[in-house]
């Protein structure tokens, strides 16, 4: 019988943070909380490391830092943006551990962040993850609350 | 159709600009391509458009193929021009 047998794939996402996971709908900037880009979650970091939450290749590090693209080897692509309005720090306060290209594997450090300077200049901490090619997804279940990069923050069901 | 453009942000193509240009370019029915020193790339996608590392002065060419592709690209560019409002 056509489809008895068909199991969708399911990946797990790891929190990119150590902190909370929030609902996206929390995210001070209509760009991602309108779902403009794609679908996903926030984080509100209480450490200033960025960790992979998959595996991975890294496609793009922003020149000044502050957001990541990584794509999974199932074709899965993740946008991960440190704070919101943090691109006016021009870099400042921000240092990348990966480029175009690496590999990285789950938990590895992909960026270090400054969060007081963050606080102090930029518009907030709250950090969104966002499924950008969302054509790929059937579900996403989100787990929301305290989050550490041994938790699954979200479980994606493909298509 | 094809029209130059020339990025106008101080931190270039960023989220937010990305997210403009992804989300306009993504409401035309045709076929919309940014390119940028010889790559080419998808304007309906924020990855792609990422992975271009477009900065400030960046020249790039919209492109764009079927039946609204003039209206698409002559939006884009307008709206690529204008600094996405930030400037």
């Amino acid at each position: 019988m056509f489809g008895l047998f068909k199991k969708n794939k399911k990946i797990d996402i790891y929190s990119p943070v150590t902190g909370r996971a929030v609902p996206i709908t929390k995210v001070p900037d209509e760009v991602f909380s309108s779902k403009m880009v794609g679908d996903g979650m926030a984080f509100e970091p209480d450490e200033g490391i960025l960790y992979s939450p998959i595996d991975g290749e890294i496609v793009q590090v922003f020149p000044t830092n502050h957001a990541v693209g990584i794509k999974t080897k199932d074709g899965l692509e993740i946008l991960l943006h440190i704070g919101i309005d943090t691109v006016i720090m021009k870099g400042e306060g921000f240092e990348r551990f990966v480029n175009a290209g690496d590999k990285v594997s789950a938990g590895q450090k992909l960026v270090e962040f400054d969060l007081d300077l963050i606080k102090k200049m930029a518009k907030s901490v709250i950090t969104p993850l966002i499924i950008t090619n969302m054509d790929m997804v059937d579900k996403i279940k989100c787990n929301y609350g305290n989050a550490s990069q041994k938790t699954i923050a979200a479980s994606i069901t493909l298509r | 159709m094809e029209r130059k453009a020339i990025v106008k942000n101080e931190a270039g193509l960023h989220a937010r600009p990305a997210g403009i240009l992804v989300k306009k370019a993504n409401g035309y029915k045709s076929q919309i391509e940014i390119i940028f020193n010889g790559k080419k790339v998808s304007a309906k996608s924020i990855m792609g458009i990422m992975s271009l590392g477009l900065f400030k002065g960046s020249e790039i060419i919209v492109s764009a193929k079927g039946e609204d592709a003039v209206e698409a690209v002559n939006t884009l560019v307008e709206l690529i021009e204008d600094g996405f409002g930030e400037i």
